[in-house]
């Protein structure tokens, strides 16, 4: 039954193929469903699987952890375009499997959505599993945080693998005591950067104790509620740290972890959490010391994550922000930014992005430095209208243009320096329409 | 110049899809109007406020641990809670705030969680976790006298039965229970609803509403509100009725 499965599937993704169509999802779908569910069971995976998990940066975390392996001369299997369901993965090891389901590579290095942990790795055994942070992030879909949390919590609980953790996050340092018997829980940790704060800044979510229920102590606040704590009552966060990144610099930007210098390209606070992960797992499987500076130092992206577009001769600077804390710290970075600006934000609310685009009223607005204009774009272009005009701006300054090529033309209408933030969704769609500026430098529509 | 108190309660556990959002827009329209608006907050851990002195009372939204934590307390706190209302302090209630007035929330493991008792109303979340009424909802309420369309987005488990004066009828999404016919639950001075986006976002007139009651609760002769620039409000509400009705 499972050979014919995967000969069934094998043909599915060859015809994909032959239309030209993208076999990312589509065969792990119809498989899942001829399966009874259980899409990931019929392969015969040996080498081992390192996941990584987590609201915010899986996919960066995802890509560069490949990096290491690939750089060290290893064979490797990665999602890398991110079709995290188990439904991806399956369609992923259909295209890498022989006809008995057999999947060869030394490692398989698999992103993997918050709610499929379990799903996935009840089917192939997994030897590392990466949690990089929980936020609210389409709650709706998930349902609320705590469910979310408590699935993965039971996954844990028989889990006896290796464990990194994010120890500054309460939400993913309680998933190291799922399992007493774990020797393998490993946590990684900051030391406070320039902007840490000794107040919370943003709504955030994990105030209490998860085992006692008292309010949990902060030294400091990174940003959201990623920071130093400690339950006075029962302890929880006292844990000596796997790996520690101390002398952060966002300005050059550097830190130190594990006793080496690193300087990677992106200077964003949760970019050194995401590194210092890589880190721990670089350490963990003794990658060389050389292997692991080079990825980090290189490591860039260009979907949209502080992607830089010339509109004319006027800079525009795009970044992703799927929830309050990405829109957040894309907010600093503007304000942190000397001289007048001008900003695009495009939000839209299809399913991938969550239904529900209340998140917006957690971001901090209020903060806005010499924001001389702003345009909005997206299906829901008015709501972020008027969630930006509630925060005290003026609204004569706001202009709601829900085509993307009109808000583009919009915005560069004018001199001056521009950012442009855009939910999930509308960040390709938001590139593309950049782009197109940029090449017809916006005359396409006289 | 006027003014209002307003007491948000558990602004910091109470804060799940943006209902802070509400006090903002509050305090926005107000200010608009050179009304005086004070917010003060009052969480687990700080002294007792006296309740009555406020114009009117606020209790967002939740998630069930949350809710949990904060049910405790909230009973202390209930004499004064009471005492304000009956006094005609305005109780503006969503989600979790509203299902802790009623009668009790017994969530989805079956934990009863005492409400206020205030409303007769009481909420069973069902076993099943990943039964919720989640989506848009548009509601038509005629609370101002005039047919009003509100626009939001519900997300809740609790199915809430008993209500005897529903805010509004439900014209797209679910309201009270999944598929009900009614929304939220309605006095002059309470609007409880299961509506977040937050609720008051698009819809000016149900903030007006609150802002004009609390003003007017203490006055001899009535005050009316300047009126607004409002078109981006209504024209947000107006591409998601278009949307959900009119397919």
């Amino acid at each position: 039954m499972k050979r014919l499965l995967i000969l069934l599937g094998k043909i599915i993704v060859k015809i994909l193929n032959l239309l030209g169509r993208n076999a990312g999802n589509l065969p792990g779908i119809i498989l899942w469903h001829l399966s009874g569910q259980k899409c990931c069971s019929m392969f015969k995976v040996d080498c081992p699987i390192i996941a990584v998990t987590g609201t915010n940066g899986k996919t960066s975390v995802t890509n560069c952890i490949a990096q290491l392996f690939e750089k060290s001369g290893k064979n490797i299997i990665i999602n890398r375009e991110g079709n995290n369901l188990d439904t991806g993965i399956c369609s992923l090891l259909l295209r890498h499997c022989d006809m008995s389901g057999r999947v060869k590579a030394d490692y398989l290095i698999l992103e993997t959505d918050e709610s499929h942990v379990p799903v996935v790795y009840s089917q192939m055994k997994l030897e590392t599993l990466v949690v990089l942070n929980f936020f609210r992030d389409q709650l709706d879909r998930n349902g609320e945080m705590e469910t979310l949390i408590q699935k993965i919590n039971g996954f844990c609980k028989t889990f006896d693998g290796n464990l990194i953790l994010n120890g500054d996050d309460p939400n993913t340092a309680r998933l190291g005591c799922a399992n007493p018997k774990n020797k393998n829980v490993k946590y990684f940790h900051a030391e406070p950067y320039k902007f840490a704060t000794e107040k919370i800044f943003e709504a955030s979510e994990g105030r209490f104790c998860p085992f006692c229920s008292e309010p949990l102590e902060y030294d400091y606040y990174q940003y959201s509620h990623i920071g130093k704590f400690i339950c006075k009552n029962c302890k929880f966060g006292d844990y000596k740290p796997y790996i520690t990144a101390s002398n952060i610099d966002l300005e050059k930007p550097v830190f130190t972890a594990n006793g080496h210098k690193y300087s990677p390209k992106l200077n964003s606070i949760y970019n050194i959490y995401n590194m210092t992960a890589v880190a721990g797992v670089a350490k963990l499987y003794n990658i060389k010391p050389k292997i692991t500076d080079s990825v980090i130092s290189k490591y860039t992206v260009n979907n949209g994550r502080m992607e830089t577009f010339m509109l004319g001769d006027r800079k525009a600077t795009l970044n992703l922000a799927k929830n309050p804390v990405g829109a957040n710290m894309t907010l600093r970075v503007m304000n942190e930014m000397n001289g007048d600006k001008e900003l695009l934000f495009v939000l839209n609310d299809n399913v991938a992005d969550g239904l529900d685009v209340s998140w917006i009223w957690d971001i901090n607005f209020s903060i806005f430095e010499r924001v001389t204009r702003v345009v909005t774009s997206g299906t829901r272009a008015y709501d972020i209208a008027v969630r930006i005009k509630c925060s005290g701006y003026d609204p004569e300054k706001i202009t709601v243009c829900p085509d993307l090529d009109d808000a583009v033309n919009e915005l560069a209408r004018t001199e001056g320096r521009k950012f442009v933030i855009a939910n999930y969704t509308a960040v390709q769609p938001t590139r593309q329409a950049l782009k197109r500026y940029s090449e017809n430098g916006g005359n396409d529509d006289e | 110049m006027s003014k209002i108190k307003i007491l948000h309660m558990y602004a910091d556990m109470l804060d799940l899809y943006g209902d802070s959002g509400n006090m903002e827009i509050l305090k926005y329209r107000c200010g608009k109007r050179g009304i005086e608006c004070i917010i003060d907050k009052y969480s687990i851990g700080d002294d007792m406020p006296y309740f009555p002195e406020y114009d009117l009372i606020y209790i967002g939204g939740g998630a069930d641990l949350e809710q949990q934590h904060i049910s405790a307390d909230l009973l202390k706190c209930r004499q004064g809670i009471k005492k304000a209302y009956k006094s005609g302090t305005f109780l503006f209630l969503i989600c979790g705030g509203y299902q802790l007035m009623g009668k009790y929330y017994r969530d989805a493991d079956g934990n009863e969680i005492k409400g206020l008792g205030l409303f007769d109303y009481f909420t069973v979340a069902p076993s099943s976790r990943k039964k919720r009424c989640i989506g848009n909802i548009v509601i038509q309420t005629e609370i101002t006298g005039k047919p009003v369309k509100v626009v939001g987005f519900e997300n809740h488990g609790g199915q809430t039965q008993g209500v005897k004066n529903p805010l509004g009828s439900v014209l797209y999404g679910n309201g009270n229970c999944s598929k009900s016919e009614h929304e939220g639950y309605f006095e002059k001075n309470v609007i409880a609803t299961y509506l977040h986006g937050p609720m008051l976002a698009k819809n000016p007139e149900i903030s007006d509403y609150m802002i004009s009651y609390c003003i007017n609760r203490k006055s001899v002769k009535p005050i009316k509100l300047t009126k607004l620039n409002d078109k981006l409000e209504k024209d947000c509400r107006q591409v998601m009725i278009e949307r959900l009705l009119n397919k």
